[in-house]
């Protein structure tokens, strides 16, 4: 398939989303990695499908139509990515946090979401084990979460069904363009042409831009996670700590972190989040996982007896205005784009995915995709002259 | 809780360990030896309780281990943690930083000079029914044996590769079982290609007629060319009987027996315990026989100044090996120090002398690929996420995994408990098989990488939030 | 049985799944559990499949059993000691 209908760069969920669409609005799909599947940040987290942490703004939209598109892709694929529409519960300590969550449930469920403030009683009913010190919470129905490789793999296995194809371990060097229209892409080891490129690069999206002489401010925000060993049942929900949803929004470039807990299928029980501007460091720093430890006992102190078995980090790719990239580049026509989605990826891919699909096709999407066009960075690249839009 | 700095830190028991924890000693230092067994002497010189008689008849040369020993707890210079296992090690500055847990609380030290002597575990392979109780690790049978005096079984078929199954089978007919098998999965013959290495090691060949004297006392006949390829459980879920196989040179089955036993000790060599070394970014290598080892210089130091690694993670290669090595790394990492001391070329000598017999034990006890055949769909590839083998290859075919990490984060397999301790070695092969890649075309840094566990081993959330 | 070792005649006890088991000073919970006809010690958590010690020195995570009412203790290389409480460990316990 040297001549497919369009190339998708980046086999992470986002990727494997767009290419799944695209596949089944009629289009021959090849998806090319310089890896393997999902070996980037879609491989370093915990799957979240949250629609809590948005405040009304368009990604809560975004959210919350990819939020029931998760549910269409598993029936479409038959499933295998560990979907679990299990429910989240954002708590909060302090009088002006809840004060603060109270608020933004309300905003939220003025905006669709199914969003139920609970009382100590029903608290302790959702996740017997949270702390006696927590007294006040909002329950998410509507939160899932998946297995994000499986998620990714069992994708492209779809794609790869119904005609696509997944070529892995070749790097892009170059897009290929003529009179402002991609024409394909280069890679190390072949020659591929498309009309239409999609850069799903996630993390490394700003790289594929500067391939195509086009400019993504897109960059790392490091996190860590850990993993206990496997325990029994202790946590039914996604629970976190209100603090969560500043320290998304937040620009400080220092360490951010906030308790985020919830069991898995397999039995181990993910803690998170941390957040820090830090390029792409990749040492583990012991005194951010003793943190992320002292915050998850903080909310439920039974996990003081859970051993840590591993921890692993990941890169979120996020643009300065903390909104995803999702559309057509504003100098290359042909070129599109679905990155920078932040901590955000995994829920906002199949919506992501329509839209561009949507857009590629010519047809009108769900929403009105302005507020995520890379055309708004245009002008703004601060090593080059100025672009001309085509 | 502020880092305690100290001299030499020597992490592990055993040979090298000892030997580095009293040469470095010896040449001056002060010396912290940290152990995660109970008591030193490593799996090597695993021993009782004095309380126990007569137990060195069991072992050939325990009374090197309990001298060595008894030297170590002498020395005023030595502190000895034993019992204590270490859960995070990083480098910085030229310092490494040790976390570890000892009777129940994290313990941080940080030393500019320190000698790895991890050792090494049994090397297992996956076959139908190697989940069952009653089949072990021969290492784990005679751990039993030396350490605590207790007999794993009655009926006992011992088998895999290597002569390290001697002394296991040796063991357990001292003990009291009856070894109904013993099975070499190579041909003796291989011997005749490194014979001038063996003639220049005639102690080897005398350890050799020690244990068939054992053998033709408690009427052991040792069989070649034949592996166990299948164990079966009786209706209590133990094991009942193990299949036999006759193999050909490539480990494929030509003709399969039943034979009835309750306990199965078999092994295929060893692996070295290179998490501490990974945890650190130590440069590694892939060994002949596809294990992966710790780059030394002459003086044992590793990539990184100041942290010295000997014994089996350099690669594997006996006790004798090993203590040259420690002697080396404890004296090196001493001088590092600043102290006076000076390696003599005796046991530079020894280790190259040892380091020839090791790779003709290579050559004498290969693993070969064959042994991917006796797996059904069913069989249980990751012992702790019970992951069978046609998940596995679900994750490869189905699912596009070409290198071991995206079959592992695709399948779980080595994503338990023991974090790919046991499966993370043959996973690798196995993935590289389904995938149509030949051994030959695997990648060091994918043999390597499935020994990297930031985390060496489970701490609790508890005494990590403690911490600073 | 043994022809070689001479036991100490000192021993301490502990029970496994409530019933009483005696150990000597020094042996680890696997190794007395061994000598008491105790192989199996956990069940696992998908298949409910039993376990026992199978690398014998800390390795593997096979041994686990829940010791004084905590999970995941390896049994191989845990020291018995008088009136521990140990379990089988049923899945992750």
């Amino acid at each position: 398939m040297n001549s497919p209908d369009a190339i998708v760069i980046g086999a992470g969920v986002v990727g494997a989303s767009c290419a799944l669409a695209l596949t089944n609005a009629g289009l021959r799909v090849l998806i090319i990695d310089r890896g393997p599947v999902a070996s980037g940040t879609s491989g370093a987290g915990e799957g979240n499908i949250l629609v809590s942490d948005k405040e009304p703004s368009p990604e809560l939209t975004l959210a919350l139509r990819s939020r029931n598109a998760w549910f269409e892709v598993n029936e479409d694929i038959g499933g295998g990515f560990e979907l679990d529409g299990k429910g989240g519960v954002v708590i909060s300590r302090t009088e002006s946090g809840i004060a603060g969550l109270a608020k933004l449930a309300k905003a939220q469920r003025e905006n669709g979401i199914d969003a139920r403030e609970v009382n100590a009683a029903e608290l302790r009913k959702l996740e017997p084990h949270i702390s006696p010190t927590i007294e006040y919470g909002v329950y998410y129905p509507q939160d899932a979460q998946c297995q994000p490789m499986l998620a990714a793999a069992q994708m492209i296995r779809a794609v790869k069904q119904r005609g696509g194809k997944f070529i892995q371990g070749e790097n892009v060097i170059a897009i290929n363009s003529k009179n402002g229209q991609v024409t394909g892409l280069t890679t190390n080891k072949n020659a591929y042409a498309s009309p239409i490129v999609l850069n799903a690069t996630g993390t490394w999206a700003g790289d594929i831009a500067k391939l195509a002489g086009s400019y993504l401010p897109i960059a790392p925000r490091r996190g860590f996670i850990l993993v206990t060993v496997p325990a029994p049942e202790l946590i039914f929900h996604k629970v976190y700590d209100a603090d969560y949803v500043a320290n998304i929004a937040s620009g400080e470039a220092d360490l951010q972190s906030s308790a985020v807990v919830e069991g898995t299928a397999s039995g181990t029980i993910l803690i998170g989040a941390s957040r820090e501007r830090v390029g792409f460091k990749s040492e583990f720093e012991i005194p951010i996982l003793r943190q992320l430890a002292r915050q998850a006992i903080s909310v439920f102190p039974i996990l003081k007896e859970v051993q840590l078995l591993r921890a692993y980090r990941g890169f979120r790719p996020y643009a300065p205005d903390h909104l995803p990239v999702i559309g057509e580049d504003g100098n290359i026509s042909g070129l599109w784009h679905a990155a920078g989605h932040e901590g955000a990826g995994i829920v906002l891919a199949p919506a992501t995915a329509e839209l561009i699909t949507a857009e590629i096709l010519g047809k009108t999407p769900f929403m009105d995709p302005t507020p995520f066009s890379p055309k708004r960075f245009m002008n703004q690249d601060p090593s080059a002259g100025v672009h001309v839009a085509s | 809780m502020k880092p305690e700095q100290v001299g030499v830190v020597v992490v592990g028991g055993g040979p090298a360990g000892l030997s580095a924890a009293l040469n470095a000693a010896l040449a001056g230092a002060s010396v912290l030896l940290i152990d995660s067994n109970s008591k030193l002497g490593g799996q090597y010189w695993r021993h009782l309780p004095e309380t126990w008689l007569e137990q060195s008849e069991l072992h050939l040369d325990l009374d090197t281990g309990l001298l060595l020993i008894s030297a170590v707890a002498n020395n005023p210079k030595i502190e000895i943690w034993s019992g204590a296992e270490i859960w995070s090690a990083t480098h910085e500055n030229g310092a490494t930083t040790l976390r570890l847990i000892t009777k129940g609380v994290e313990k941080i030290i940080t030393t500019n000079a320190l000698v790895l002597a991890t050792g090494a575990y049994d090397r297992t392979l996956p076959f139908p029914g190697w989940d069952i109780p009653g089949v072990m690790t021969p290492g784990g049978a005679q751990s039993l044996i030396k350490g605590h005096g207790v007999a794993a079984g009655k009926r006992v078929v011992v088998a895999g590769t290597g002569p390290f199954l001697l002394p296991v089978a040796a063991g357990l007919a001292q003990i009291g079982c009856e070894v109904v098998e013993l099975l070499e999965a190579n041909s003796p013959l291989r011997w005749l290609k490194s014979f001038p290495t063996l003639i220049q090691n005639l102690s080897k060949i005398g350890e050799a007629a020690h244990y068939i004297a054992i053998f033709n006392k408690f009427g052991v006949r040792p069989k070649f060319k034949r592996a166990v390829v299948a164990a079966h459980a009786n209706k209590d879920g133990e094991l009942e009987s193990v299949s036999i196989a006759k193999i050909d040179s490539n480990f494929n089955i030509k003709k399969i027996d039943r034979v009835k036993c309750d306990l199965a000790a078999i092994g295929w060599g060893f692996t070295a315990d290179t998490s501490l070394a990974g945890a650190l970014l130590l440069k590694q290598f892939v060994t002949k026989d596809d294990g992966v080892a710790v780059s030394v210089d002459e003086n044992q130091q590793s990539s990184i100044a100041g942290i010295f690694a000997a014994g089996e993670i350099t690669g594997i290669g006996g006790s004798e090996l090993s203590i040259a090595e420690g002697v080396i790394a404890g004296l090196a990492a001493a001088i590092y120090l600043g102290c006076k001391a000076e390696i003599s070329d005796d046991h530079r000598k020894t280790k190259v002398k040892k380091h020839k017999f090791a790779d003709a034990l290579i050559n004498s006890y290969p693993v070969k690929s064959g042994w991917q055949g006796w797996l059904t769909d069913e069989t249980i590839i990751c012992r702790c996420e019970e992951v069978k083998y046609s998940k596995l290859k679900f994750s490869v075919i189905e699912l596009g995994a070409t290198d071991s990490r995206t079959a592992k984060l695709l399948s779980r397999c080595g994503m338990g408990m023991c974090q790919g301790r046991i499966c993370g070695r043959f996973l690798v092969d196995l993935v590289a098989n389904e995938s149509g890649i030949s051994p030959s075309d695997i990648s060091e840094k994918e043999r390597i990488s499935v020994g990297n566990r930031p985390i060496i081993t489970p701490i609790s959330i508890e005494l990590l939030a403690n911490g600073e | 049985m043994f022809t070689l070792l001479v036991k100490p005649n000192t021993s301490i006890t502990f029970t496994f799944n409530d019933l009483e088991v005696s150990a000597i000073p020094g042996q680890s919970v696997g190794a007395a559990l061994l000598e008491a006809g105790d192989r199996v010690l956990r069940v696992t958590r998908f298949e409910n499949k039993p376990r026992a010690m199978f690398c014998g020195i800390g390795v593997c995570f096979d041994c686990l059993v829940v010791i004084d009412g905590a999970p995941n203790q390896r049994a191989c290389i845990t020291e018995a000691k008088a009136k521990m409480v140990v379990r089988t460990q049923v899945g992750g316990a």
